[in-house]
This record gives C-alpha cells, structure tokens and sequence, in this order.
C-alpha cells in the first residue's frame, strides 16, 4: 500500500473540482486531484461520438434513476469530468433564484451582485463566448419557430474560444484549469476511485482510494491530507461522503431538469456535429425550450420512441434534428450508497406537476418546430402521435404519461444543498460539510435546487467564491 | 453478457455485416457490465427469466427456434407491456442496439 500526503485533497475534476484546485494551487497550496476516470487527450476522439462516451462517461452510457418513470442520466467520467461531454453552454444563475435560495436556506454571501462578481472572474478565465456569424440550420429553425410565434428566445453563449475563421474550441476543464492548476504545483492522479473518507474525529484525515495503473494492476493508496474538497458530482459526492459514515442532510433533495424530446423532419437537410445554442426563454423557468445532439444514432434513438416504424425516416436522417423541452422538476429524488457496492441507488419522484409540465414542454416545442417548417414531430413517447400539422399536437396532452413517455436528463444537483438552515443542509454556505471542520463539498451538489438553466455557470461561481472563503479563513 | 442477452442483441441487430454485428455485440457487452451493479443484476435476472420464458416457448412449438424476427417481435411486444421492468428492459437492449448500429456503420452503410 502506497501513501501520499498532501494540504488539500481534491476528489474529481470537473467544473467544480478543476476551479478548485486551480484557485488554491495559484495561493501555493499544495494539491493533490484525484479522478476516477482516465485521461483522455483533449482532441483524441470525436465530440459526441460512441468512442467518446465509452471513453469518458460513466457505465460507457445513461445510467438510471429508479422511479415512475425511470429517468436516464448520463455524467462524465474522466479528468474534466463532465465539461469535456457537455454543449458547453453556459448561463449565469438568474438573479431571482439566488435572492430566493438565500432566504430558503439561509446562505451566506450570495447575494447577485456577489455571484455576478464571481461569474465575471469565471468568464475572464474561461473564454464565454456566443457563436460567431449566422447560426447553423438546426438552431436557426429555432430562432424561426420562436420569432413566428412571438416567443422569447435567446442565442447562448458558450465556454468556447473562436479563432479567426469561425472555427470553435471548447474550453473543457481538461484544455485550461486543469493544465493550469498543474502548472501551478498541483498533482493530478487519474484512474483513481476513492473508496472512502479517513475520519478523527470530527476531521477528516485523508482518503483511501484503488488506483488503476495503465497495465490493469490495482494499487491501494492512502492520501493523508490537511484540507478535502470534495467534487464529484451531484451523484458521486454524496456517495463518497455516505461511505465515510456522513449522512446527515446528505444524498437526499436530489434534483434535475427533466427532459422530453422530438425528432423533427425537415424538407432541408440541418447539422448534426453540435448542439443549437438557441434556447427559447419564453416559458422560463419552468419550461426551457432547446436542442440536443443529433447524430445518426441519436436520431435513430428519438425516432423509434414512438414505437412506430421508423425505416423511412431514418433513410432521411439528414434532414433530422433532434430537440428538446426541459423543465424545472417539483419532484425530488435521493442518492444513497449501498454497502460492498461500488455505485449507489438513485431514485427520483416525478410529481404530477412535473408530468403536465412536460407535456406542455412538447406541446410547446411541437408549436415551435412546426412553425419553423418541420414536416414531420416525432415524440419520445411511447404511442405517441407523429405529428405533421398544429391540430395534432393537442393528441398528445394524454399521451403523456408515466408509463409513455422516455425522460432523461443531463443536470443534476442539489444532493448537498448549502446554507445556515440546518435542517434543510448537508453544509454550510460556504460548502463546509456541518460537523466536519475540514471537509467541504464544492460542485453541483450545492446549488439548493434545479436552477433552470444550464448549471455549469452557477458551478463555476459557486467553486470560486467558496475557495476564496478557504483561503480567506485558513 | 447472458447467452440469452447475447441473443436478443444478435436478433435485433439488422445489419448483416459478420464484423458491424460483432462490434455491436461487443459495445452492448461493455455497457452491460459497465452498468451500475444494482441495474444490471436486475437486467441478469430478467435476462434468465425471460430466456427461460422463450426456450418454453421454443419447446412448445410457440415460436421456432432459431427464429430472430420471432424473437425481436417479443421484444416489441415487451416494449409495450404493461409491467414497468419489462418495457425498461426492451427499451434498454432496443436503445443500446440500435445506437451502435447506427453509429457503428460505415459512412453510407446500415
């Protein structure tokens, strides 16, 4: 058995883990990042493509949260986390959930002005840019659709950097924080899965972990540490943290942004080696209109949805794309670790607000693409009715049901939630799990609930505002 | 991968390509193993029921042996089912299946 020892430990490496270890290497500490996942070279493989996610997601694909319905998720595995599987789009948190969280939960400097100063420092760091010249085909039809219907809508921005020609770069954790927080003393281990938390009382001392080495040879490893951060993810931190024997206010409170989609024909041919960066924001927050990848077998998955044969319109894939309709969920849901099992349970309750949010989501979005000159909607419901003019679309307020509808999400959060009211938080305001004096948590697990948009911007803030408070205070 | 999963994956696979075949075998092999381990005993233990369940009707003469479009019908038919784990199942094998097909294929293939 092998031992390190380091100031901080950081578990994980996506947009909460790589800022962190990034801030507190600059200020000369010593930090050590450890990642579950490999390290995959930034242009090695295709975005989006099957060897990607076999390389650098989780269970090479969706995973499950148990529930009525089941709902799909996927998260990234590898250094830079999910950043390097994301669209990369990015979306300060509006202004009004953060005043109605920190009267919720008691939360401590979180004022707007306060995150619009860290979301400043984020964006001069990262490259936050929106997509140079004309929008491709798929998120035109976007832009179209909303501005016939008189809809709100918004073209993104995203953590990309744009050269002369046009051409974009996502800014992954993997191509800057990372790089620099190395460049800065840090440590990065990839390949390496902490088992659990080392606890004395109410400190934590350091971390045992199963390192991976390139040959397949499994090393144990024991990193004593001063400071630990942890930064795995809304699912991840709080099972690590349950395995170490932490429980209180932990793992439960779960949520996300269910997602219902369409796979909408068009009589042109539209893009497929990006997502549409226009959003509709009409129906905001509680409804949030986009697109998704849509490669061939993306499409092929969203046309057979339905159920119905989808020979002939897959033969016409390229003129496919595929969208999406997401909501801000009332439901929740719980992550909990199972003994002697590596991952943990994940359920989530939808509630019947959510189930008639949703449906009103694709009604919406099936007003929306109709009006930019779909032909042909083919819903993620099961029977559902393939739409191909407007006095259809009220068909599918019935059809979807629990037992129908194919629901995923790529947002999750809220599994730590941060503030003063302790009976509603795992940590306090700042991310400082209650009852440990030097363990935080430091990633999408705090945000207090789904924010209704893209949450890597509210991620991004979070981490960097917290770090200060660390280094400020030690 | 059960023998009977390796079934259901040779059944729905539409491609006649020996080499696409055994690279779709091979992802939905991976992804089943790299499943959370709670899912995929759920999906093993429906796997061994429902092959029981089939090789029954084999030896009833229910269905012929052999038959992959007989077998891909049931799996339509479980999509549709009305017992939650069973459509999760069908949908599960229908979904991987057919993204590696169709991301697996040559340009201008599948």
């Amino acid at each position: 058995m092998a031992d390190l020892a380091t100031d901080v430990l950081v578990v994980g490496s996506g947009a909460g883990g790589a800022i962190t270890a990034a801030a507190l290497a600059r200020a000369g500490r010593t930090v050590t990042v450890v990642e579950e996942g490999p390290w995959v070279p930034a242009d090695a493989m295709e975005p989006f493509s099957l060897e990607e996610m076999v390389a650098k997601y989780r269970h090479r694909g969706p995973a499950g949260a148990l529930g009525n319905p089941a709902i799909a998720y996927v998260e990234g595995r590898c250094v830079g986390g999910s950043t390097e599987i994301n669209s990369g789009l990015y979306h300060r948190l509006p202004e009004y959930l953060a005043a109605e969280w920190r009267s919720t939960y008691a939360i401590e400097e979180f004022s707007p002005e306060a995150l619009g100063g860290y979301a400043d420092r984020v964006e001069a760091e990262l490259s936050v840019a929106p997509l140079p010249g004309a929008p491709p085909p798929s998120s035109a039809a976007l832009e179209r659709g909303a501005t016939k219907l008189g809809w709100r809508n918004v073209d993104f921005a995203r953590v990309f950097s744009y050269d002369a020609q046009g051409r974009g770069t996502k800014q992954t954790m993997s191509r800057t924080m990372i790089p620099r927080a190395v460049a800065s003393g840090a440590t990065v281990i990839p390949e390496c899965r902490v088992v659990r938390l080392l606890r004395r009382g109410d400190r934590i001392v350091g971390a045992r972990c199963r390192r991976t080495h390139p040959g397949g040879g499994v090393e144990r490893l024991t990193i004593k540490a001063e400071h630990v951060f942890v930064c795995g993810g809304a699912i991840h931190s709080p099972a690590l943290l349950q395995r170490s024997g932490i429980w209180r206010n932990i793992g439960n409170g779960l949520k996300m942004h269910p997602t219902i989609k369409i796979a909408a024909r068009f009589p042109h041919p539209v893009d497929h080696g990006d997502v549409p960066t226009h959003r509709i924001t009409e129906f905001s927050p509680f409804v949030a209109i986009g697109g998704s990848i849509s490669r061939k077998g993306d499409v092929a998955l969203a046309l057979a949805d339905t159920g119905a044969p989808f020979a002939d319109a897959l033969a016409d894939w390229e003129n496919i794309s595929v969208y999406y309709a997401a909501i801000r969920s009332d439901g929740s849901g719980r992550v909990a670790a199972l003994r002697g099992v590596r991952s943990p349970l994940v359920t989530y309750s939808l509630s019947e607000g959510d189930m008639s949010r949703l449906a009103r989501g694709l009604v919406h979005l099936g007003e929306l693409l109709l009006a930019a000159g779909a032909t042909e909607l083919h819903p993620s419901v099961a029977g559902g009715t393939i739409v191909r003019r407007p006095e259809e679309l009220g068909s599918w307020w019935d059809q979807v049901t629990r037992a129908r509808a194919t629901i995923m999400t790529v947002h999750l959060t809220s599994s730590v939630r941060m503030g003063e009211n302790r009976a509603r938080t795992g940590a306090d305001s700042f991310g400082r799990v209650w009852g440990y004096s030097n363990l935080r948590v430091n990633d999408a697990s705090l945000i207090p609930d789904a924010p209704g948009v893209n949450p890597q911007a509210a991620i991004m803030a979070l981490a960097t505002r917290n770090c200060d408070h660390f280094l400020a205070g030690s | 991968m059960l023998w009977f999963e390796r079934e259901v994956v040779g059944a729905l696979t539409e491609s006649p390509d020996q080499p696409l075949r055994s690279s779709v075998e091979a992802f939905v092999d991976g992804y089943l193993r790299d499943m959370p381990e709670h899912l995929r005993a759920g999906v093993a233990g429906e796997s061994v029921l429902l092959g029981t369940y089939v090789a029954a009707l084999r030896r009833t003469g229910r269905i012929p042996a052999g038959d992959a479009a007989a077998l891909t019908t049931l799996v339509d038919k479980w999509e549709t089912s009305r017992i939650g784990v069973l459509r999760s199942y069908a949908k599960v094998m229908k979904s991987m299946v057919l993204l590696a097909e169709n991301e697996l294929a040559p340009a201008g293939g599948a």
